[in-house]
């Protein structure tokens, strides 16, 4: 691991993209500012590793039956009362539903 | 001719709209091809999928790997295993998705089925699609801290 002291509104930059910034110090809490482009997800440390954790377990092959569930639970309470969907697709994604693009 | 879009099976909420979606069950098997341009937490380089819908999986969907349709995972509507969940997107994840209001959103959790019969849903990171471009992230919401990612399914 690399170590680095900053002070407060000093930074970092990874990959000469990525800065991180000391924005706060309150006590023992540290507010990070991180500027990256939205194709760079950032994610607390622990979430993401529950979540992977979770997806990875969660990953199936050769489809599985899929459970019965039990009686659904009773909706919130509220005024706004159900809707019909728009069902059918925009012309412009009904292209993108075919053909499978190139990542 | 025309294809059902997968929210039949999705009662999606946000805190930032207060409409509520009411799906319609569709009686045929649907496909769609779902890109996640960040991928899943744990699975980022895979970014293409196929999300398909049977009447009588529902409320379950299968996200099936566009690229390897033998791994899958099995999601579902959040409405049928909890009541009152309301992920709070950030006005980031919003904007990445260009979603205009709960119309415009499906919401998804993935299941994890145990070999005992059983199985938890995680609601700390839904997948979010937006319904018009078929582009989803799996967001990990504000209030994610409110949610287990192993909510047991009500089987």
């Amino acid at each position: 691991m690399l170590i680095l002291s900053r002070k407060l509104n000093e930074s970092i930059v990874i990959d000469g993209r990525i800065v991180v910034t000391i924005v706060r110090v309150e006590g023992d809490v540290v507010k990070l500012g991180i500027q990256a482009s939205r194709d760079v997800p950032v994610h607390r440390q622990e979430v993401y590793e529950e979540i992977q954790k979770a997806n990875q377990g969660a990953l199936t092959k050769g489809r599985p039956a899929v459970p019965k569930l039990a009686q659904k639970p009773a909706p919130p309470s509220e005024g706004t009362p159900p809707r019909s969907t728009e069902n059918s697709i925009p012309a412009q994604a009904k292209d993108t539903l075919t053909t499978p693009k190139e990542s | 001719m025309a294809q059902a879009l997968l929210n039949q099976h999705a009662k999606v909420e946000l805190m930032k709209f207060a409409e509520l979606a009411e799906p319609e069950i569709l009686p045929v098997t649907t496909e769609n091809v779902v890109r996640l341009p960040l991928g899943l937490l744990g699975f980022e380089h895979i970014k293409q999928y196929v999300l398909l819908s049977k009447p009588d999986e529902a409320p379950f969907l299968w996200l099936q790997m566009l690229d390897d349709p033998n791994l899958a995972f099995l999601v579902v509507a959040p409405s049928a295993v909890i009541s009152d969940y309301y992920p709070d997107i950030s006005p980031e994840e919003v904007e990445f998705l260009g979603l205009a209001g709960s119309q415009d959103t499906l919401v998804f959790n993935i299941v994890t089925l145990r070999s005992s019969g059983t199985g938890t849903v995680n609601l700390k990171g839904p997948i979010i699609v937006n319904r018009n471009t078929l582009i989803g992230k799996q967001v990990v919401p504000l209030n994610a801290m409110d949610y287990s990612s192993q909510h047991p399914l009500p089987i």
